[in-house]
């Protein structure tokens, strides 16, 4: 069974031949490539279903791989970062990267997020999700309705179009400079403070516990991120 | 406009003021002493002339002639030596023409009402011509001496601001300044923060410390000028310039403005001094926070292979072979390793730096350490190839034997990489003595050194850039140099003949066996 291709690329050997043995030993099919030019000669050649890619290469970089890539291909970019500055990855992200992670990091957390990216990316030919459901809440975009234990729960304007902008990307992470400009528009961006206000407010009405919130989740400093799943087009939101 | 200077203190500390004359005395005054002696020559000696060339014809000619003829006397007079050349004229003119000219001659009795009218109005006319004249010319001289003033002036600045600050720019301006205006020394003193007082900088002329800051009216006969240097109200300096004579009010006008001026560089120089500190300090803090990232990074990829391996290996969503196992293991080790080599690194460099290490040195059999060396490179590059030409003759050097592992390690696996790169994975050794001393060669085919960056290649993490930071091979060598500087050696490196590079040391040589 094919489960997908996927590009590495990091200009450490040790780095490449381990994240490539741990996919190859799940039935991935692995390409490496160890700089930015090669990286971008193989996503074309290859036609990876996903690219790993480490943002801190002598040469062409990551970022300059995430801007090259973007201007032809929609591939999931998943980006492996040493540094702790979030501004590198908060970067990447803005630059078209889809998901981050910090080195050194585990195999499971690193199959977690290629298994999530690629199953996203799957889906994105289907139409885009219309309901949720969990834990008795239940949000119908079309439906312009938030349910909670069986009650309406009225959103403001804003709260809505936050909620909507949040829920079309489901696991994927949006910076808050990303979610700022979609949702207030482009003026808007670095204020984060309203951001931060409004999803308090917005966790406030759907999360059953909003101090520790299971549908909308923090990633400090860079942005948030939609963990519920759509709902299965069977499923029927109650009136 | 004019010379008027009122009474002023010339020096800062003592309170000498300049003897005095009136403003307009002194302008009126200020033609120099020897056209005006010719003035007075010409006044007297015009007169009597004029006079005894009249006397014979004194009854045929008017006395408005006469009148003129003395007139004309007066201007020359006047022109030539200024206002009191005219009015001496003038007064010879009046008691001439009154005694020979005006009947009854031989007396100073006029007949004539008339002529005592003509007579006085020759006397009028001829000081306010001398009047007018003295003022002219001393407009022109005060204009000329302006011009002068502005010269010397502009000269001396010019050659201030486009000075390049430092003590010996000072020098030359300070000489410049006794110079232009008849100093016999001069001596500059700056203010010094840290020692909060005067410290004398250059000194013109004199010995130096023979010029004090201070006034000591004890000593000094002729007190010297003491021109303070102050920008804003905050003292920078002190100019101290000694002389024979006491400066004119022009002269010392352009010695305050040039002083203005001068405070001023001192303040640029000052604010130079200060810029370059910060950027100094600027660039150490860029290093630190590349070293920070370089350390961070070459710290966190090991760290990473080994997690990564880690997890796999216990993870049980797979099924793992024995050969998939080895794989992973070998990864743990290998990057293991590298951590450590690093962390040596790293220990051996704070250490150099901090100058806590002493070399022990005796004599070392370097074909053992070379042994020992080579052995473990050649399990860390399994495909490397390592030929030797050392002999016995150069096999004692006078050496640390732990600082000489640490060389040959650092230098070896430098090498290795370099072979790595080019793929040739083969590196020769070679020694060989002259002059006491004992010369390694570790000699690589791969890429070589450039002759530009050979010595930075020994400054420690010469290779760190912030946005890629890497320790890389630079640590390594700058090690290798620490070391081999506290054993009393050298290093340098060659090319390869045929391409690469060759590092080589030089260790005293440990005597005959």
């Amino acid at each position: 069974m094919r489960k997908g291709r996927i590009l590495v690329v990091d200009d450490e050997e040790e780095i490449r031949r381990a994240v490539g043995r741990a996919l190859a030993a799940r039935d991935y099919v692995v390409e490496t490539a160890e700089d930015g030019e090669q990286a971008v000669a193989a996503a074309r050649r290859f036609d990876p279903d996903l690219v790993v890619l480490d943002l801190n290469m002598p040469g062409l970089d990551g970022f300059a791989v995430c801007r090259q890539l973007r201007t032809w291909s929609q591939v999931p970019i998943l980006v492996l970062s040493v540094r702790e500055d979030e501004t590198d990855k908060v970067t990447a992200l803005d630059l078209g990267a889809d998901d981050y992670l910090t080195k050194p990091f585990g195999t499971d957390e690193l199959m977690a997020r290629v298994r999530a990216l690629l199953r996203r990316a799957g889906a994105q030919g289907s139409p885009p999700a219309v309901r949720f459901v969990a834990e008795g809440l239940e949000i119908g975009l079309d439906a312009h309705r938030v349910i909670r234990s069986g009650e309406d729960v009225k959103l403001t304007k804003t709260e809505w179009s936050l909620l909507e902008e949040l829920s079309r990307h489901p696991g994927k992470l949006l910076t808050h400079n990303w979610l700022l400009e979609h949702v207030w528009g482009p003026g808007y961006t670095g204020d984060v403070d309203v951001l931060r206000v409004f999803i308090s407010q917005l966790r406030g009405k759907i999360e059953p516990d909003p101090a520790r919130p299971r549908i909308i989740a923090t990633d400090p400093g860079i942005g948030y991120r939609w963990l519920l799943r759509p709902a299965e087009e069977t499923e029927q939101l109650t009136s | 406009m004019s010379v008027t200077t009122p009474p002023r203190k010339v020096a800062s500390e003592g309170s000498r003021v300049r003897p005095l004359v009136s403003p307009r005395l002194a302008r009126l005054t200020s033609l120099r002493p020897r056209r005006r002696l010719l003035g007075y020559a010409v006044a007297t000696g015009g007169s009597v002339a004029l006079t005894l060339s009249f006397l014979p014809i004194r009854n045929d000619i008017t006395p408005l002639s006469k009148g003129f003829g003395f007139l004309v006397i007066v201007v020359i007079a006047a022109a030539v030596g200024g206002l009191w050349p005219g009015i001496l004229a003038s007064f010879l003119g009046f008691l001439s023409f009154n005694f020979f000219f005006l009947p009854p001659y031989g007396t100073f009795v006029i007949a004539r009402a008339e002529d005592v009218g003509v007579l006085f109005v020759f006397l009028g006319l001829s000081i306010l011509i001398s009047a007018l004249l003295a003022r002219a010319a001393e407009r022109a001289e005060a204009a000329e001496a302006r011009e002068a003033e502005l010269q010397t002036l502009q000269a001396l600045s010019a050659q201030l601001v486009a000075a390049v600050p430092g003590p010996e720019t000072y020098q030359s301006i300070l000489s410049r300044l006794v110079e232009a205006f008849g100093f016999s020394a001069g001596s500059l003193f700056v203010q010094d923060a840290k020692a909060r007082q005067l410290v004398e900088r250059v000194t013109v002329g004199a010995s130096s410390g023979d010029l004090s800051p201070r006034w000591d009216p004890a000593t000094d006969e002729h007190p010297p000028e003491r021109l303070p240097l102050s920008v804003g109200g905050h003292n920078l300096g002190l100019l101290v310039l000694r002389g024979a004579r006491p400066l004119a009010p022009a002269e010392s006008r352009v010695l305050r403005a040039f002083c203005d001026q001068f405070a001023l560089v001192l303040e640029r120089d000052r604010l130079l001094r200060t810029a370059t500190e910060a950027e100094v300090y600027r660039q150490s803090d860029n290093v630190r926070r590349s070293l920070l990232a370089a350390v961070s990074h070459d710290l966190r990829t090991p760290l990473a292979a080994i997690k990564a391996s880690v997890t796999d290996l216990l993870g049980e969503d797979t099924e793992q072979g024995a050969e998939y196992s080895k794989e992973a293991l070998e990864t743990i080790n290998k990057e293991t390793d590298r951590l450590a080599s690093l962390v040596a690194n790293l220990l051996d460099m704070s250490r150099i730096e901090g100058g806590m290490l002493k070399a022990r040195v005796q004599p070392v059999d370097l074909t053992e350490v070379l042994a020992t060396c080579i052995d473990r490179i050649e399990r860390q590059w399994p495909r490397l190839r390592i030929r030797m030409g050392t002999n016995d003759q150069t096999s004692v050097v006078r050496a640390d034997p732990v600082f000489m592992d640490r060389v040959l390690t650092n230098l070896l696996d430098n090498a290795a990489k370099a072979a790595g790169e080019s793929g040739t994975e083969q590196i020769e050794l070679e020694s060989e003595r002259s002059d006491g001393r004992v010369v390694v060669r570790v000699i690589d085919h791969g890429p070589g050194v450039p002759e530009s960056v050979r010595e930075q290649l020994f400054y420690p993490f010469y290779q760190v850039s912030e946005r890629h930071p890497r320790l890389g091979t630079g640590l390594g060598l700058a090690i290798a140099k620490g070391f081999l500087v506290l054993m009393n050696g050298e290093i340098w490196i060659e090319d390869t003949p045929g391409g690469g590079a060759t590092f080589a040391f030089s260790l005293p040589a440990g005597g005959d066996r």
